[in-house]
């Protein structure tokens, strides 16, 4: 389920993580959002929802794991200290009561509600909090890519049985959201001398959510009950079962039989499978956004991709109106930069670079480009303008666009080579720094940082892979990340927007829309600026 | 015979050792391991020292740091004893993965093989009986057909006409059982999962039959041709007699040859479709071992199905001996 699953990721922390999954969600376009298993009859029970997985997760272990997959099953089931709500996108409590943050942003103090229980019966306390933090730091524990997150956290230590302290190492204007979405795991279930890594309670998870974990019919289905031990307001669905549909052609025909009650629908299916009269009055259909885009990058370390001209040229020759029809069926929006589209963070007033071939030319003359032995191919200084674009093999998206692109660049005099990567291999090159050009996709977290993608230092080894260098969004970035107050940032996101801008070290191109499908069975379906929230919804009494 | 079974049998030692050595050599060399893999995108943890101390421990306790010779024998070593290790993916032990994983493969290779070889070998045989005739070409036109057709397509088609919403409702949309099938008795257990593999069946056999029958069809226009079948009919015996009798044995020898692929065939599965039909089975889990380079998982997978086509080959071997006396096993060893 593509819908919750950023929100909850961003929530526990794990934003990156999850945004590595998500490229590979973004990549692996095939395998998107599909997936269930076989039933015959329907559900036994009309309170239940199921819900379509397009790949099993390993374990619902939520330090452990950095699947998109378990992320979205565990939010139900686990909790943190603090949420983030639907509509605001503000950070609320959740199991914290209250907290408190010291003048230097180094110190933060979360007061626990009291008589909070795991579902076993057992009351969370200061420890749980504290033992979670610990096997997070622990070597033996293989969570690499969460661990990374808490490098700056120095210590947490519980001052009584419902007050726990965090000290920090640094300021950072992420600090308190890293801190109070630290996922929480029940020390009495894990703390038994066994493996972390191997521990049963990871496929049998025991959180303080609205929903326990019933059941795991590995291969098949995955079910939820509601937590009777919920302290909040429980929810109407009774329960929530997972099923596992690998092909998405095949979800929604299961959707279709009243097999599956939601379902993530890919934009061919979107326009062309589910237009039906029938098929309105059965379903609501659900076009929302959450941080991501998608992108060419262009590796400037290499010629011709050294000059912002050049970058700039190759974008007025890609035609993405064009292609966002043609692939996307004109689903998603154009964007001209690296903040999230429908977020304040992102300056409107800076309009995508047109489609202009003719400006393009101009620029690519102005580089010193031109076809000098009328071979119908640009040359400069002997050498021709011939490039290769790197995709993953997997991704149907990237090979799509990769065709289109390289006959429009062939019109205009531009040579473009295609190579397909297995997935594994694809990630080498990119860390190899080992490409011309490449195609992929980021999901973002409601407050971004861009230091990872856009700060100089992560040029030869992070993700900045592309190799944008600028001092002036250096010092813009630095300065970013020890500003607490939120206006100021958003000025700094503006600035930097229009350096990306100017700089084209990336062809921007979609925020690409989440499409669910729900069963009409369910009322009170509604999409907040953070996606859909199951907890609200209500079992329409006079279906079935 | 039996000192030429001991020697094969030593043989498969040495044999299954090397296969062994090569797999892990090639998942090991392969760009990527299980814990970059699970970093995938994520630039911090290429970047501090302390992200990078992370990940090298986080190898450590797969041991991925170690040379691959090392890695190899810490393997076997375990592997003797028939420990496979614990699945990187969910933390379980292998074994319990392919336990789960092995019986609904089976069960599907089984029924289409049979199915394969008991539509595929009277069709060939009457094709050659009726060479030029009009079924000859009708079936093998009809048979090539069916080969070209892509599994992913014929699948999916079957399930949008056969048990989609829209056109007819005669099978389930995939799976093996329904849901609530375990209170069933068991007749209708087996009722419940037999229609729940006639679309996989079908998917899984209409390509088969092409190559089986046409192979079948030569073989015995070949042998047919043969001086004693001719001898046979001039000394007037009846013509079933002499095609079921004399010609039908001796072109099974080829077919011999098949089964040695027989064996490791059963255990493999699908993975086009085992993901149309939503069926855990053994093509999935070694499909996804390898994209995630999930070590223990892929290396017990690799030996099985060493061992099995192994000990086909030797099986196959020996048949031949069987069907076709002239064949002496102790002069080849």
């Amino acid at each position: 389920m593509d819908t919750s699953t950023p929100v909850q990721v961003n929530e526990s922390g794990v934003r990156v993580s999850f945004k590595g999954f998500r490229i590979l969600l973004l990549v692996i376009a095939a395998l998107a959002g599909a997936g269930s298993c076989g039933s015959t009859a329907g559900r036994d029970n009309p309170g239940t929802i199921l819900i379509h997985l397009g790949a099993e997760p390993g374990h619902l272990n939520p330090i452990t794991s950095n699947e998109a997959v378990a992320s979205a099953i565990n939010e139900h089931i686990y909790e943190s200290l603090l949420d983030r709500d639907y509509d605001s996108l503000k950070i609320v409590p959740q199991l914290a009561d209250s907290w408190t943050i010291s003048a230097d942003g180094l110190t933060y103090v979360f007061r626990l509600k009291q008589g909070v229980l795991w579902s076993d019966g057992v009351e969370l306390t200061a420890d749980d909090i504290v033992y979670s933090y610990n096997v997070i730091k622990d070597p033996k524990t293989a969570c690499a890519p969460l661990k990374v997150y808490y490098i700056d956290v120095e210590s947490v230590r519980r001052l009584d049985r419902y007050t726990v302290e965090f000290r920090y190492s640094r300021q950072y204007f992420r600090a308190l959201e890293i801190c109070g979405t630290i996922p929480i795991v029940p020390r009495h279930i894990f703390d038994d001398g066994t493996d972390f890594n191997a521990h049963p309670g990871g496929r049998h998870p025991v959180g303080t959510g609205p929903y326990i974990f019933e059941k795991w019919d590995t291969g098949k289905r995955i079910t939820l009950a509601r937590n009777p031990r919920f302290r909040d307001r429980a929810p109407e669905i009774d329960r929530i079962v997972y099923k596992i549909v690998q092909e998405p052609n095949v979800a929604l025909q299961m959707l279709k039989k009243g097999e599956l009650d939601l379902v993530s629908l890919r934009p061919i299916q979107w326009v062309r499978q589910t237009n039906s009269e029938k098929f309105d009055r059965g379903f609501y259909k659900l076009e929302y956004y959450t941080p991501n885009y998608s992108y060419i990058g262009w590796n400037a370390r290499r010629e011709p991709f050294n000059d912002r001209r050049v970058r700039r040229a190759l974008t007025h020759m890609v035609n993405r109106e064009g292609i966002l029809e043609k692939l996307n069926f004109g689903l998603g929006k154009i964007v001209s930069g690296t903040a999230y589209i429908n977020s304040r963070a992102y300056d409107a007033s800076i309009k995508p670079w047109p489609y202009d071939p003719a400006r393009a030319r101009e620029l690519l003359k102005e580089a010193g480009w031109s076809d000098t032995d009328n071979d119908g191919i640009l040359d400069k200084d002997g050498k021709k303008f011939s490039f290769k674009i790197a995709i993953s093999s997997a991704s149907k998206f990237a090979e799509r666009l990769s065709t289109i692109l390289k006959e429009d660049l062939m019109k205009n005099g531009i040579e473009m080579d295609i190579l397909r990567f297995e997935w594994a291999v694809f990630v080498q090159k990119l860390d190899a720094r080992d490409f011309d050009a490449v195609t992929l996709g980021w999901s973002l977290g409601f407050e971004e940082d861009p230091y990872q993608l856009w700060h100089s230092s992560q040029i030869t080894q992070g993700s900045n892979h592309c190799g944008f260098s600028n001092p002036e969004a250096d010092a813009l970035i630095e300065r970013f990340r020890v500003e607490y107050d939120e206006e100021a940032r958003i000025r700094m996101l503006h600035r930097l927007h229009a350096i990306l801008h100017e700089e084209q070290p990336y062809t921007f191109l979609f925020c690409n829309p989440n499409l669910v499908t729900v069963s009409r069975r369910f009322d009170g379906v509604r999409v907040h600026p953070k996606g859909l929230n199951l907890h609200e919804w209500k079992v329409r009494k006079t279906h079935e | 015979m039996s000192k030429y079974l001991l020697k094969r049998l030593l043989l498969i030692l040495p044999t299954f050792l090397g296969i062994s050595l090569i797999t892990y050599s090639m998942v090991r060399l392969a760009p990527g391991d299980y814990t970059s893999l699970r970093a995938g995108m994520q630039g911090e943890l290429k970047t501090t020292a302390a992200a990078k101390q992370a990940m090298e421990e986080e190898r450590r306790l797969y041991g991925l740091d170690k040379p691959i010779i090392t890695g190899y024998f810490e393997w076997l070593g375990r592997m003797v004893v028939l420990d496979f290790g614990t699945s990187r993916k969910d933390g379980r032990p292998v074994s319990a993965r392919i336990a789960e994983s092995l019986p609904i493969t089976l069960a599907l290779n089984i029924i289409s093989m049979v199915l394969v070889y008991i539509i595929s070998i009277p069709a060939g045989i009457v094709s050659a009986l009726k060479k030029d005739s009009l079924y000859d070409r009708v079936s093998s036109v009809a048979l090539f057909v069916l080969y070209s057709l892509p599994s992913f397509w014929v699948g999916l088609l079957l399930l949008m006409v056969l048990s989609g919403g829209e056109f007819l409702n005669l099978f389930p949309l995939g799976g093996i059982v329904s849901d609530g099938a375990a209170d069933y008795p068991w007749y209708r257990y087996l009722g419940d999962v037999t229609w729940h593999l006639v679309l996989p069946v079908v998917t899984l056999t209409y390509g088969g039959f092409a190559f089986l029958a046409r192979y079948m069809r030569a073989n015995l226009l070949e042998v047919i041709s043969q001086q004693y079948i001719v001898t046979a009919r001039a000394k007037g015996l009846g013509r079933s007699r002499v095609v079921f009798i004399h010609a039908f044995r001796n072109s099974l020898v080829p077919l011999v040859t098949l089964m040695a692929s027989i064996l490791p065939g059963l255990l493999g599965g699908s993975v086009i479709v085992e993901s149309i039909f939503s069926i855990p089975g053994m093509g999935l889990l070694a499909f996804e071992a390898i994209l995630s380079r999930d070590i223990p998982v892929i290396m017990a997978i690799a030996s099985i199905s060493a061992m099995l086509t192994l000990m086909g080959i030797l099986v196959a071997d020996i048949m031949y001996s069987v069907v076709d006396p002239r064949i002496r096993l102790e002069a080849k060893a």
